[in-house]
């Protein structure tokens, strides 16, 4: 009995030990936030007029108001930046591009009379649809409201006129006042 | 085990011839029990030394002599699984002689178990225990589901693969699942988080209702389930079994294996399969897309058990994949809007076998060495190390990054000792007294890209607990317990130094500021926690027809990670989650009575609680972050004075031998002290009643079984509201995140026939159809309930062989 339990202590002891051993961390690393998207900037073009570019930035609230001349046509570009760490600004939308066929940008109008229109310099997914990063908005009469930009990530549907439309999940949803002149 | 039953009686009935015709005519009866719980014990042998005298017992446990000369004699008592027992008597007339024997020795299950607390509830009502038929019953489910038709339990569920039991209303770290003697670590804080085991792998699963199995732990006012393998037999035999499930909602099915070998000197060696895989399921009307599982489980035992020592070691990995449903996984609030609107999930596929984003994935291994050495008559020692490595990941749809890079990564390893030593005195006191050691290192990948949900961390826990019991006869027993545990954390967590900041950290706790990268902040918590856990309970048998038990328990639980950690957006809800650094920890003060009452045919049960818990912890909304997605609600751990009380109940009526009617019903309120209202996810009222016919040679059986849930009308109110822009206007809509659905009822079947491959194992075939009526419903306690119906009718084929 005696040797026995000898035995079981040294068993207890190597365990011990060997659970002591076993526990020492490292200092854990800083997470490089992937597919963030923090900024969101529209451009707009009109022959004669000088380019205007507002911006949506996480963490600042405020977006800038977008002033549009009425009866005019705009060339529209939307960009998404990732912004969060200022030394290494990414495009994300060179990836939106890439994978078209699982995203789709969409304009909602408030109290604006803007029509949409398809621009050639648009990128198409695979079904000839298009993604609408390039775009154009004809105004009509004078106004002011509000533009709802969306970013939709695996739509059902890539051809609707609401959001609830192509159902998906959201990526980006920001909201840009409009005056129109 | 078979020959037992066959040489044993042979032997009787020579020796019975052999007796000669002496004047001898002194008659000697009495009746052999169990030690623990008095029960009769079966195939004893009574035999006199020196003389081929001998006698076995009968099912009443209940022997004979009755051609005995007078003089001194010596009894001794034999069973294969029990410690034999010698008496010397001086026999002058006739005599009644009882013995007890310590029928559980050598059977690993019941020592590992069988600590005087849970002992003492080991005689009440049937609703504390799932024997091995009822297990086998849910082969292809999960443990929640098979602890479900327990009164008192509910699952709360995301989708139908993922079920975590809920005892009382309370779930997570708030119920304790011990298996194989140890405690289960398996990031077990998260409600989508389900227990990463195998039920397959256990013979029988006790639900300890309140805290009173203080050996695993003081910190569950929920309640203890307790998982136990097989029993030993210490024979020469070579044993198994095997249970085939075949289901038609999923197009699935499992396969459960397992194989025991053992030797009569003490050697066993044990192994389990199962495997599952099931596709996409199916609500009565529309298939539920991405909601496939994959399982995969082994586990191997190896020991040796002798009469005073034994020694296990034993491994189990558990593997599971599992699905959620595609059209839960949304971007924002909007999103969860137009879910909630439509009727029908947002997104629905082809069936499908393939598992997509999002889904789950869980590995579990377990390793358990257990040595148990009973040094003298009345003391016995145990030790237990186990070490268990619980790998959880997360997948998110997600843009521009490869599927097979999760978006949350943890392994959380633990190391378990526990030594534990068991004593008894005269006067039926029986003391056991623990220690046990916990470390456990929580590591985060990195790697996936996604800010961590749960920092790296080191957690030391420290206990000690002293038990006692009092059980001066059959009908009374005192039992009492104490528990004292320090936890200590040792945290390495990134914050956001706005959060940081808001939170008012930077005033509370500047000293676990470490350095500053970016606008990221290291920082290193240390906390600790002092836990204090302490039970009493009284249980009385009164006459043969009623019992009783009243059963105080405290316990202390010291915050979990997610509720002192947890920070992100949480994808099935939209909502961010964050933990609370400043968290105390939750005391529970509980009451438990137990009333059965067993008259012939009828059986009934009826369990009354009350508790009352400060410093409760929960999450609820506090704000609205603006964020690129638009709006999200902030939803923050806090605490808060709460009060639970309620009622289980069951009554079994038996018509005849062959029809039996059982009824259970439960009922749990539970209020918010402070702020005046409903705690969030508490089971409404249910019932569920079975009818159940058995031929009269159990052949065959059917049974109907009718499950009745109500509406949960006490609700707090969590709703919030969105703004969204239809036909060029932009108007606020109100996102109900609150009202539970309506009351529901569904109906199952089963119709099993019952045979024997070999003699003394019984093998059926069952037939099983669950939701029978194709009826359409939501589960309050489903988090899956915002997007699609819960799963319709399912055809089940049910094959169990034992050899």
């Amino acid at each position: 009995m005696k040797f026995s339990l000898n035995i079981q202590y040294k068993t207890l002891y190597l365990l011990l030990s060997l659970l002591i051993i076993s526990c020492s961390k490292d200092d854990p690393e800083p997470i490089n936030e992937e597919e963030l998207i923090t900024t969101v900037q529209l451009t707009f073009k009109s022959p004669g007029i000088t380019d205007q570019t507002v911006r949506w930035q996480e963490g600042s609230n405020n977006s800038d108001i977008i002033s549009l001349a009425a009866n005019t046509q705009y060339e529209v570009e939307i960009i998404f930046l990732d912004e969060s760490d200022p030394s290494d600004i990414e495009d994300i939308t060179e990836e939106v591009k890439e994978e078209a066929d699982e995203h789709q940008v969409f304009y909602q109008f408030s109290q604006l009379n803007i029509s949409l229109g398809q621009s050639s310099s648009d990128t198409l997914d695979s079904n000839q649809n298009p993604l609408y990063v390039n775009s154009l908005w004809n105004t009509s009469e004078a106004g002011s409201g509000t533009v709802r930009v969306y970013l939709i990530h695996e739509p059902v549907t890539k051809s609707s006129s609401t959001r609830d439309g192509f159902a998906g999940e959201t990526d980006v949803t920001v909201d840009f006042p409009i005056n129109i002149e | 085990m078979l020959l037992k039953f066959f040489i044993f009686p042979l032997i009787f009935l020579l020796c019975l011839n052999s007796i000669e015709a002496q004047n001898c005519n002194i008659k000697i009866s009495g009746i052999i029990k169990d030690l623990h719980d008095s029960s009769p014990i079966f195939g004893a042998v009574v035999s006199i030394n020196g003389s081929d005298t001998l006698t076995q017992t009968a099912e009443d446990g209940l022997y004979f002599f009755n051609q005995i000369c007078p003089g001194k004699l010596i009894f001794v008592v034999e069973h294969s699984n029990c410690n034999s027992v010698q008496r010397e008597v001086i026999v002058s007339e006739n005599t009644t002689l009882n013995f007890t024997l310590e029928h559980h020795i050598n059977e690993l299950e019941e020592i590992i178990i069988s600590d005087n607390v849970v002992k003492s509830l080991k005689g009440s009502a049937k609703e504390s225990r799932l024997n091995s038929d009822q297990i086998n019953k849910y082969s292809s489910q999960s443990l929640a589901d098979a602890l479900n038709t327990l009164a008192g339990v509910s699952t709360l569920k995301t989708g139908n693969s993922v079920a975590k039991p809920m005892i009382h209303g309370m779930y997570g770290s708030r119920v304790g699942i011990v298996a194989n003697g140890i405690r289960l670590q398996d990031q077990e804080w998260g409600a989508d988080h389900a227990p990463t085991i195998d039920l397959n792998g256990f013979e029988n699963i006790q639900l300890v209702k309140g805290a009173s199995a203080l050996k695993y732990g003081g910190d569950t006012p929920g309640g203890t389930i307790v998982l136990s393998p097989s029993k030993l037999i210490l024979k020469d035999s070579l044993f198994g079994q095997t249970i085939i499930n075949a289901s038609e909602n999923g197009r699935g099915g499992s396969v459960s294996t397992k194989l025991m070998k053992t030797t009569s000197d003490g050697y066993y060696l044990s192994s389990q399969f199962s495997g599952k895989q099931f596709g996409d399921l199916q609500a009565p009307e529309y298939i539920l897309s991405n909601t496939g599982v994959k399982q995969m489980n082994i586990s191997m035992k190896l020991g040796r058990s002798k009469i005073l020592s034994g020694w296990e070691v034993n491994y189990s990995r558990f593997q599971n994949e599992i699905g959620i449903l595609r059209g839960a996984h949304i971007g924002n609030i909007q999103d969860l809007l137009r879910a909630l609107k439509n009727d029908i999930p947002l997104r629905i596929d082809p069936f499908t076998y393939l598992i997509n984003s999002p889904k789950q994935e869980g590995v579990h291994q377990n390793f358990h060495f257990t040595y148990f050495n009973q040094i003298s008559n009345k003391v016995k020692w145990q030790f237990d190390y186990n070490y268990q490595a619980n790998n959880r990941k997360e997948f998110d749809v997600r843009r521009g990054i490869p599927a097979s890079i999760p978006a949350i990564d943890l392994k959380l390893q633990t190391h378990n000792l526990l030594v534990n030593l068991k004593w008894n005195t005269i006067f039926s006191l029986d003391y056991e007294w623990g220690v046990n050691g916990i470390i456990q290192d929580n590591y985060s990948n990195p790697n996936t890209g996604v800010k961590r949900l749960i920092p790296d961390y080191l957690k030391y826990q420290m206990g000690s607990y002293f038990v006692g019991a009092y059980s001066p006869s059959n009908s009374f027993s005192w039992d009492w317990g104490i528990r004292i545990d320090q936890n200590t954390w040792d945290v390495q967590k990134f914050y956001d130094v706005s959060d940081w900041e808001e939170r008012n950290y930077a005033g509370l706790f500047p000293d676990f500021e470490v350095q500053q990268f970016g606008n990221k902040l290291l920082v290193n918590p240390k906390l600790n926690f002092l836990t204090l856990a302490a039970q009493t309970g009284i249980s009385v048998i009164l006459g043969e027809q009623f019992s009783t038990n009243l059963t105080y328990v405290l316990s202390q639980r010291s915050p979990n990670a997610s509720e002192l950690f947890s920070d992100g957006l949480h994808h099935s809800l939209a909502t961010l989650e964050f933990g609370s650094l400043s968290l105390k920890k939750e005391i529970s003060n509980k009451i438990l009575l137990n009333f059965s009452k067993h008259k012939g045919r009828f059986k009934g049960t009826l369990e009354p609680y009350v508790s009352k818990i400060s410093n409760y912890i929960f999450i609820g909304p506090t704000g609205i972050e603006q964020t690129i997605r638009g709006a999200f609600p902030v939803w923050q751990y806090d605490t808060t004075n709460a009060s639970f009380w309620g009622v289980d109940a069951g009554i079994d009526f038996a018509f005849s031998e062959q029809l039996s009617f059982d009824i259970d019903a439960s009922y749990t309120y539970a209020q918010d002290l402070i702020n005046s209202q409903p705690l969030i996810s508490i089971p409404p009222f249910n019932s569920s009643q079975i009818l159940k016919y058995t031929s009269p040679k159990k052949q065959f059986d059917f049974e109907l079984v009718n499950h009745f849930v109500t509406f949960q009308n006490r609700f707090p109110e969590m709703n919030f509201t969105v703004n969204t822009l239809n036909d060029g206007l932009i108007i606020e809509e109100l996102v109900d995140i609150s009202t539970p659905p309506s009351s529901y009822q569904s109906i199952d079947f089963n119709f099993s026939i019952y045979f024997n491959l070999i003699k003394q194992s019984t093998s059926s075939i069952s037939f099983i159809v669950n939701n029978m009526t194709q009826t359409k419903y939501r589960d309050y306690l489903n988090r899956m309930r915002f997007y699609a119906d819960d799963i319709g009718r399912n055809f089940q084929l049910q094959f169990i062989f034992s050899y």
